[in-house]
């Protein structure tokens, strides 16, 4: 965090050098109406039937009411002070060495492990990766075009696949859901888009960096995976890096389709910034994010790690339409400072033989604030559904909190649903029993706390899951004593 | 209908036309009575009123009730009173303590037990302490309905090292009027430092008329107290029941509570517990049982505001026929409230294809060096169960009776009468035998 001047001083130099009015031009001036939902679209080049659902969505999205039932506190936010399009930054704009990045950066990359072409392309030095709202370029389309398997930016697949973002784009999450999500209806900027046809199991892991790199700039990401009869996708979002910004709203959606017999694995690393100690410029993370299994046997799993963010709030959910079909949600969050995380799942059982599993494991360090917020809905023609809860979670410290409010439905008798919650410290027992061994506290707050996650790091990627602990230790830094 | 200024509920805001009330407790009414005026009427954008619809309270049209039916004779109490089970009896008809009834016999030294009407009459300031000091501004809707038509009720309050060992039975009878009344009892238990009772609540009928009970509890222990309280819910199944239990205890005092849910077209119950000392304890036990049309809707909020203290909740329910229960349990841990120990437990056995619950148990959590559990489950007859019955000969309804009255055996033991355990453990097996479980 010492560091962040030196970013800031970076961005200004630039600006001096006289790349102002290119820059301007980029980006939209701060404000929301109706002619700014057009820009968007006609920047990006968009059909004619996207500007009119944006605007549909615009016009809901005023008739709406910020919601409020969060057990979050922040600021009111100004949606008019929010600039809602930005380019990237072109290659001559950005760093051009890893002698410009901010050290403290550095070292952080140093300590998670990051090789060095990974650290270039994440400080923001001009490879190829996803910067900003725009895909700038994404890997791998030469393999994934082999398989059939189309991987590329929201954007392009408005130019080279309307019909299929039209059949599919809001069918999971209508513009009509939620005050945030029908907000990124109206003006996404970019996001991806994965289509994996019959069959056809993608051969690699599908990965995206995301990147908040303009300042004021609100992040609106769309992400639209969908998944044909018997196929398979594992995606991977975001990243271990530390991610820094100013203060900014980040209101993602993200769309899940599995046909039938098909399997969508995603997987959320996010480490955004925090915000300083007294959680000041920390982003804001209001995400949607639901997956439906429209087809039998149909399975969707979502993990994730969420150690970032001044404020998260996001529900990744499945809609178990197919008959027995699956749907798992493994979470480790981690709060700490003035963080706080409002998250959980829903599983919603419509059909018969239906199962899913959730499991969350909550860590709120420091003054940090936690919630898990649960549904599991069990309808009245799901026989024979099965759920499995457990949340537990972990408190370092006196001043943090822990809420766990699940919700649970049940409409049919055949439904079997057990649900358990614990809340406890670190046991001055396992504490004494490292120590003895010779482990520093810190080592053993942090292997017993990677312990207590372990059931959810089983579930990523195995490189991930390597930095996911890592990760974990770096957070938890200074939490205890 | 939903945020609605309360109309509707004009009639049940009549004010009481009883004899001459201190101006405090006047000023108590008159206040809830603007109170509850400005109010919305409790809707399902509310957390606490999310799975509960007033609508059928509602339609109901309840009136504030001023009658009783004082032509009863003790004979005609026979039919509702439990066999063996002795008590000092007390009697309140359609919310009104009618001493013709009761029976409550001697008391201890320091004791004083009777109808809160009578009291106030002979010592006006007696509960001006007392009434309103557990209930948390502002009160919950149906609460504050209850003070604007504060009137009369059962008045428990032993002083310091009084030990009442015969158990205290409040029979709570509902006879049907002419048209749909409410009635609202308020009920004010003070038990001083180091004083014991057992308290039972038994709500019941005479007949199926529609009527609502609308009823306020408030106790307080003090230190050292110990209160045994146990409450059996079996209204008129065409009856609306409310219960707003308020709960604070001082230090090392314990309150173990059963809550029977049995009668009642339409049951809410809210019980709230805080702690004010350290080292006490606060055991809530509920057995439920929802068949055709009713809905048993309980609400649990447990506040742990100060270290060392223990609670338990453990809520069990059968549902069946088209029968639905709601169970909403909280516990709260407050910030410094080191060394708690709160385990919160909800298990429901479904029975038929059209029941339904919705269930919600919230911890929230402010202190580290706590142990907070909860768990919950929901199915349906374990089939190896049954199986195991019926390999032995026992027929298949038997034996799914069988098991259920083993699900509710374990909170009904925990009554403290063997009479009164009987007389739970037969209403429930004649419930089961009614429905067919298969």
């Amino acid at each position: 965090m010492t560091g962040a001047p030196a970013v800031e001083d970076i961005v200004r130099s630039e600006y001096e050098h006289g790349f102002t009015t290119e820059i301007e031009s980029d980006t939209l001036p701060p404000g929301l109406d109706e002619d700014v939902v057009r820009a968007i679209s006609r920047r990006k080049g968009e059909p004619e039937f996207m500007v009119e659902q944006r605007l549909k969505a615009y016009r809901h999205w005023l008739t709406m009411r910020e919601p409020e039932w969060a057990s979050v506190h922040y600021p009111r936010i100004d949606f008019q002070s929010i600039s809602y399009y930005s380019a990237p930054k072109r290659p001559e704009d950005m760093p051009k060495s890893l002698d410009e990045i901010d050290p403290a950066l550095l070292e952080t990359y140093n300590k998670l492990g990051i090789p060095i072409e990974e650290q270039k392309a994440l400080a923001g030095i001009a490879v190829d990766a996803v910067f900003d709202s725009v895909s700038v370029a994404t890997t791998f389309r030469a393999t994934l075009a082999e398989a059939g398997v189309i991987f590329c930016s929201i954007s392009e697949a408005l130019h080279d696949y309307p019909e299929l973002v039209k059949q599919y784009m809001g069918s999971v999450v209508p513009h009509t859901d939620n005050y945030y999500a029908g907000l990124n209806a109206a003006v996404f900027s970019d996001g991806t888009f994965v289509y994996v046809p019959k069959g056809v199991r993608c051969p690699m892991e599908l990965s995206t960096y995301f990147r908040i790199n303009a300042r004021n700039t609100g992040q609106f990401e769309r992400t639209l995976i969908i998944a044909e009869a018997g196929s398979y996708v594992s995606y991977l979002e975001g990243c271990t890096a530390p991610q820094r910004d100013e203060n900014q709203l980040h209101a993602a959606v993200v769309e899940l389709i599995a046909m039938e017999d098909a399997e969508i694995k995603y997987s959320t690393v996010q480490n955004w910034y925090p915000g300083d100690a007294q959680g000041r410029g920390g982003i804001y993370n209001f995400v949607t994010k639901r997956g439906d299994c429209r087809g039998a046997r149909s399975k969707i799993s979502w993990t994730q790690v969420e150690t970032g963010s001044a404020i998260t709030w996001k529900y990744p959910s499945c809609i178990l339409r197919g008959e027995g079909s699956v749907g798992e949600f493994y979470s480790v969050a981690v709060t700490k400072g003035r963080q706080q995380a409002d998250t959980g799942t829903k599983m919603i059982h419509i059909g018969k033989n239906t199962s899913s599993t959730i499991v969350s494991k909550g860590i709120s360090a420091g003054e940090g604030q936690q919630t898990y917020r649960g549904l599991v809905r069990i309808g009245p023609r799901a026989e024979g559904a099965r759920n499995h809860t457990q949340c537990d979670s972990l408190l370092i410290g006196d001043r943090c909190t822990a809420n766990t409010f699940p919700y649970i439905e049940v409409k049919h008798p055949s439904a079997q649903m057990e649900h358990e919650a614990t809340t406890s410290k670190i046991s001055d027992d396992q504490l004494f029993y490292c120590r003895s061994r010779g482990l520093n506290e810190e080592d053993a707050v942090s292997m017993i706390v990677n312990g207590f996650c372990k059931e959810v790091f089983n579930e990523l990627p195995m490189e991930f899951a390597v930095e996911a602990q890592k990760l974990l230790s770096i957070s938890l830094e200074g939490a205890v004593g | 209908m939903n945020g609605d200024p309360q109309i509707g509920f004009e009639r049940w805001l009549a004010e009481p036309s009883a004899g001459a009330a201190p101006d405090w407790l006047e000023s108590f009414r008159s206040g809830a009575r603007e109170d509850v005026r400005a109010r919305l009427l409790p809707h399902s954008k509310e957390e606490a009123w999310r799975y509960t619809s007033v609508k059928s309270l509602l339609e109901q049209g309840f009136a504030q009730s001023d009658e009783t039916m004082t032509a009863l004779q003790p004979d005609d109490l026979e039919e509702i009173l439990v066999p063996g089970f002795e008590t000092h009896r007390l009697v309140l008809v359609n919310g009104r303590y009618v001493p013709e009834l009761s029976a409550p016999g001697d008391w201890p030294e320091g004791v004083r037990v009777g109808g809160l009407r009578a009291l106030l009459e002979s010592d006006p300031d007696a509960l001006r302490e007392r009434i309103n000091a557990t209930v948390d501004e502002p009160q919950p809707f149906f609460s504050a309905l209850n003070t604007a038509g504060l009137d009369d009720g059962l008045v428990v309050l032993l002083g310091p090292g009084a030990i009442v060992e015969r158990p205290i039975e409040l029979i709570h009878l509902s006879v049907g009027l002419d048209e749909p009344r409410v009635a609202q009892p308020r009920h004010i238990v003070r038990l001083d430092a180091a004083a014991q009772a057992t308290l039972v609540e038994r709500y019941v009928s005479l007949g199926n008329s529609v009527y609502c009970t609308n009823s306020v509890v408030e106790v307080s222990l003090g230190r050292d107290a110990i209160l045994r309280h146990e409450r059996v819910q079996m209204e008129s199944p065409n009856a609306f029941h409310l219960t707003g239990l308020y709960l604070v205890q001082d230090e090392n005092s314990h309150y173990m509570g059963v809550n029977i849910g049995l009668g009642a077209r339409w049951a809410r119950t809210d019980l709230n517990a805080r702690f004010r000392g350290r080292h006490a304890e606060c055991v809530l036990r509920g057995l439920y049982l929802a068949g055709d049309g009713q809905l048993l809707d309980y609400h649990l909020d447990v506040d742990h505001a100060v270290p060392d203290c223990r609670s338990q909740e453990n809520f069990k329910g059968i549902l069946h026929g088209k029968g639905r229960a709601v169970f909403d349990g909280r516990v709260l841990v407050a910030k410094d409230a080191q060394k708690t120990d709160a385990a919160m437990s909800n298990r429901n056995l479904m029975l038929s294809e059209q029941a339904e619950v919705d269930t919600k148990p919230r911890l929230e959590i402010k202190a580290d060096d706590v142990k907070c559990s909860h768990g919950t489950t929901v199915g349906q007859i374990d089939p190896e169960m049954l199986f195991y019955l019926r390999s032995r000969g026992i027929s298949e309804p038997l034996a799914r009776r069988m098991v259920c009255l083993g699900f509710a055996g374990e909170i009904i033991e925990t009554l403290g009468s063997e009479a009164l355990r009987e007389h739970i453990s037969e209403q429930v097996g004649r419930r089961l035998e009614a429905t067919s479980l298969s």
